[in-house]
């Protein structure tokens, strides 16, 4: 092969039109030396140019100046335009050599044309008319080539399908329809919020078309382009993308709504909607528009930056309704069952902004480009306000009724399942909290410890849970009891360190935090028990003087008293945690149970065994009834 | 004065300000100041719209900045920018948030809000009817293409008819079906092909220029009418001032909103009002209705007929391709082509203007967009400082 190149490179075209000949078979003979196999369907075209080559070698070989001959091959090529102006069929769907053939012609055409136009007599009646006439066959070859461009980009066009995608159904996922009014239960901190299904298709880049078939259509491209027909092609092929982007996106489930419309959706629905967006957004970006500028460069690349301003016009429209759809999203209030939405999309335009980057790198596809930089903007802006907005939620948040029984309030729930989802954006909150004051003139909160060494998210967090602190403490304040307040105090507080300790936050706001709200849980522990039990045991504590009998049995009484008074109350109240309930009571009950034991062993003189109402062991077991959030009796089980 | 200069965040001042007590004298008085000079601003370029100012040469009827032409628009909305810039100023700077919960603003407040949130779909709709402009300058090039080169034959014109019919059915289908949605069964120019008819749902799609860009449901002459209905004159006595620019700025944003959605192709324009009731007694006001009874009457002129939107350069572009679709029609080779230059020169520089025009055009629509988004931002910044003002803080 390399012979024949060489043998052709150095021969001079003598001609005008030979120069075609010349550039396009050096063209192909540079190209097929760079290509390692030699597919049938090539070997069959090269033939059929051999064909043409012989049947034509006469011809080229002299100069083109008789008029009959151009009239006649003129004649020829027109044939074979014509042959298919009443054909019903397709010509590539006929095989590659009626296709080659028909390119032929139409090149041949061209040949026609330019040797024509430079012939010396080309004003003469006669050239004109011919000339008019292969504009005429060439006008239809073009017409019938844009026909046949847009029947083979239909019949090729890839269909993926919504699987492919692996789009996950429009459950509603945790946290979206629960606001902060409502979170009884503790699902939103197990729900892993990123699910990994879909990657697969996410790093390589899909073909629009078949690949075989690229072929066909650079052929189509080369010959108009050639022709001068390049509008006519860009249009028809640039059309014809835009439009299947268009149906992609209803395929992908991808409503057009207006902003007005999107604003006034009930969250439910929209978060569906963003759910939806998302997984489009990124499959859109980075496996489809990627495979269709690859096919734009394929087909269009040899013609200069033609290919990328095709390119952007074809997607621009779908860009920009896919942008609108996050500026309403941006704009939208800023509710805490939001946040994580945003942060889903925030963190799905970050991960693509390279990929637009590129893909719109041309001057022509700044509209874009901007368009998307600005969104990921305000979408942070968003975010931050939306965050802020939830600790100010969170220190606000009203109180009416004092919670049932003293147990965690849902408020803690939420704001702590809440947090533990928070953690998982970390990395991005942090980027978008740096510098963010973090309204703690909101609340004052213990500055004792140093904040210097914490992200930006983590002191945020410590704010927002120290808003929390105090919004539980303005709670308790409603509890006419105030040993049913720091057994709240003590329920919420612990189920804070709970959350922390178990989870990804324990690394962000650190063991400093846990240490301090141990303390502080445990100090409530031990204002309960002061609270309620220092004035019962006072009861058996001993008096310095000899008591009197009388005295002692009616300290005795009023001890018992008491007792069943806190039993009925105190076993209505609960504590959730088993071990927590544990411990308090094993607390407990070694106060009580020693100082019972030593007041009934001291004066068992004056309370003999008939006037023992419990046992040591009767009453350590009542004590283990408390906080069970059942409320009993005690002298009712008591008659035996 | 460029309209794109940052605003910045007006938020910052005002929360500086927010403590301050302001003598209610000295601030009033400011106030009525600032509220004139906005009034008298919005007039100046209004006028300016309405009455170009002669430039050097002998203007022509078409000039560069001719009412409804591109380049007019874009001063239409270079001075929506500025008055908007301007009454940002006047309504938030320096105020005490808390009018904005007192009467008239407590309604009036959320009414701009909505307005605008409408306006940012209105400008949607027009950067996509931008790009189905930039369409139609497409398949007019192809025509002046093919009409440009010597001497014309058969073939030239049979490729101008084909893209010029291809563009006066996408004019007329824009016009007569746009609100059909999805419908891609249209008469596209092969039509006359067999082959064609066989082919038609795969080949159609290139007859179809642009979907639109909403639900079917969504009508821009709908959201125009949404937008000027509850636009009414404040009365004399009203507690504050700022009812009146309030009203002013909406007249300006429905006015821009409306010009536009007549000139550019845009989904469902029937029943497109042709006019807003403006009060003839407020000064800034006459332009604004001097404008709106111009284009208002040539939308009823060209409403009937059906039009593809008042656009000059579209106006031209239609007619232009009737002519030349007619001459190619009764084309015969060798033919008189004396007049055909000359419309073709017309409709050549018709596309050299749209291909300058119509990127910053549709950048500047994106402009207006954003400007209203942090409009709107800011505002309901102080209206959420009013929520938190009026909520006790408990610590």
């Amino acid at each position: 092969m390399g012979d024949v190149m060489e043998d052709l490179s150095s021969i001079t075209p003598t001609n005008e039109c030979e120069e075609h000949v010349f550039i396009a078979a050096r063209h192909m003979l540079k190209a097929l030396g760079a290509s390692k196999n030699v597919s049938n369907d090539l070997r069959r075209l090269l033939a059929d140019v051999d064909i043409h080559l012989s049947r034509r070698t006469n011809i080229t070989e002299t100069v083109l100046d008789g008029t009959r001959e151009v009239e006649e091959r003129l004649k020829l090529a027109q044939e074979k335009v014509m042959r298919w102006e009443s054909n019903r069929s397709m010509i590539w769907a006929s095989g590659h050599e009626e296709a080659s053939e028909y390119l032929q012609a139409v090149y041949e055409i061209q040949r026609l044309m330019e040797s024509l136009r430079s012939s010396p007599s080309s004003s003469s009646g006669k050239q004109k008319e011919l000339l008019d006439r292969a504009h005429s066959v060439l006008q239809m070859a073009m017409e019938r080539l844009e026909l046949e461009l847009l029947h083979i980009l239909a019949q090729n066009k890839q269909s993926f399908e919504p699987e492919y995608v692996s789009f996950r159904s429009c459950e509603e996922d945790f946290v979206s329809d629960v606001s902060i009014v409502s979170t009884e239960d503790e699902s939103i901190g197990d729900t892993s919020r990123r699910d990994s299904s879909g990657t697969e298709s996410e790093n390589h880049i899909v073909d629009l078309v078949h690949p075989d078939i690229i072929s066909y259509i650079k052929s189509i491209a080369n010959v108009m382009f050639a022709s001068h027909y390049d509008q006519e092609f860009c249009h028809a092929f640039t059309n014809f993308w835009k439009d299947a982007l268009d149906e992609y996106f209803f395929t992908l489930g991808i409503d057009k709504l207006s902003i007005e419309g999107l604003l006034k959706m009930e969250w439910n629905c929209l978060n569906c909607k963003i759910n939806k967006w998302i997984r489009a957004v990124k499959f859109i970006i980075r496996v489809y528009l990627a495979g269709e500028k690859r096919l734009f460069d394929q087909v269009l690349g040899e013609f200069g930056s033609v290919y990328s301003t095709c390119f952007v016009e074809a997607s621009k429209g779908s860009m920009l309704c896919m942008l609108n759809f996050g500026e309403a999203m941006a704009i939208g209030t800023r509710r805490p069952e939001k946040l994580f939405k945003l942060l889903d999309m925030y963190e799905v335009l970050a991960d693509l902004l390279q990929d637009v980057d590129s893909l719109f790198s041309s001057e022509i596809g700044s509209f874009i480009r901007t368009e998307f930089h600005e969104l990921l903007m305000k979408l942070g802006d968003t975010v931050r306000a939306t965050f802020m907005e939830f600790g100010h939620e969170v220190a606000l948040y009203p109180s009416t009724n004092p919670c049932n029984r003293g147990v965690v309030h849902p408020l803690t729930k939420y704001v702590m399942n809440y947090i533990n989802v928070i953690v998982e954006y970390a990395s991005s909150l942090n980027l978008l909290l740096g510098g963010v004051q973090d309204g703690a003139e909101l609340v004052p909160f213990d500055q004792n410890i140093s904040l210097d060494n914490f992200c930006p998210l983590a002191h945020h967090l410590r704010s927002l849970m120290s808003y929390l602190e105090h919004n539980l403490d303005k709670k308790s304040r409603l509890y006419k009891d105030s040993s049913l307040k720091h057994i709240f105090m003590m329920n919420n507080l612990y189920y804070m360190v709970q959350k922390v300790r178990v989870s990804k936050l324990v690394t962000l706001v650190g063991g400093e935090w846990i240490r301090e709200y141990t303390a502080k849980f445990q100090n409530h522990a031990t204002n309960y028990e002061r609270g309620t039990w220092k004035p019962v045991l006072s009861l058996l504590m001993d008096d310095e003087n000899k008591t009197r009998k009388s005295i002692l049995k009616e300290r005795y009484r009023s001890f018992n008293i008491s007792f069943e008074e806190v039993y009925k109350n105190q076993t209505g109240w609960f504590i959730p945690d088993t071990e927590l309930r544990k411990d308090l009571q094993i607390s407990i009950s070694q106060k009580v149970i020693h100082a019972y034991r030593t007041f009934i062993g001291k004066n068992s003189s004056v309370i003999d065994e008939k006037h023992i109402k419990y046992t040591a062991d009767e009453l350590e077991n009542f004590l283990f009834d408390l906080f069970e959030g059942s409320p009993m009796r005690l002298h009712s089980i008591h008659k035996r | 004065m460029r309209a794109t200069d940052n605003q910045g965040s007006f938020l910052n001042r005002i929360s500086i300000r927010r403590n301050q007590v302001v003598s209610m004298d000295g601030n009033h008085e400011q106030e009525l100041e600032d509220l004139e000079l906005f009034q008298k601003h919005v007039a100046d370029r209004f006028s300016d719209l309405l009455l170009p100012k002669p430039s050097s040469a002998g203007d022509s009827p078409s000039g560069a900045d001719a009412l409804l032409s591109i380049a007019w628009f874009r001063k239409l909305l270079d001075a929506f920018l500025c008055c908007e810039a301007e009454f940002k100023a006047v309504l938030v700077m320096g105020r005490d948030p808390a009018q904005f919960a007192k009467a008239p603003l407590d309604r009036l407040i959320p009414e701009l809000l909505d307005r605008a949130v409408k306006a940012l779909d209105v400008c949607n709709a027009i950067t996509h009817g931008v790009e189905m402009l930039r369409q139609w300058k497409k398949l007019a090039q192809i025509a002046v293409t093919a009409l440009e080169q010597r001497p014309i034959g058969e073939g030239q014109v049979r490729r101008a008819k084909k893209a010029l019919t291809t563009l006066l059915t996408s004019m007329a289908f824009d016009e007569k079906e746009s609100h059909h949605g999805k419908s891609t069964d249209r008469n596209c120019s092969f039509g006359r092909r067999g082959v064609a008819a066989a082919n038609k749902d795969k080949t159609a799609g290139n007859c179809r220029l642009l979907s639109w860009n909403f639900a079917k449901s969504w009508s821009a002459s709908k959201q125009i009418q949404a937008m000027s209905s509850n636009l009414i004159v404040p009365r004399g006595g009203e507690p504050t001032g700022l009812a009146l620019p309030v009203y002013v700025m909406s007249t300006v944003l429905v006015f821009v909103m409306w010009a536009l959605v007549a000139a550019i192709p845009c989904q469902e324009r029937t029943g497109l009002p042709t006019h807003f009731p403006v009060p003839r007694q407020l000064g800034w006001a006459q332009p604004v209705i001097g404008l709106q009874e111009k284009i208002g009457e040539e939308w009823k002129k060209k409403e009937k007929k059906g039009t593809c939107g008042l656009l000059e350069e579209i106006q031209r572009m239609e007619k232009l391709s009737q002519g030349l679709v007619e001459f190619a029609d009764g084309f015969q080779f060798p033919a008189e082509t004396d007049d055909v230059a000359a419309m073709v020169a017309e409709l050549a520089a018709i596309c050299e203007n749209m291909e300058e025009g119509l990127v910053p055009l549709q950048q500047q629509v994106r402009e207006v967009f954003h400007r209203i988004v942090r409009s709107r931002a800011e505002v309901l910044d102080v209206l959420d400082q009013v929520g938190k003002l009026s909520t006790p803080v408990p610590y």
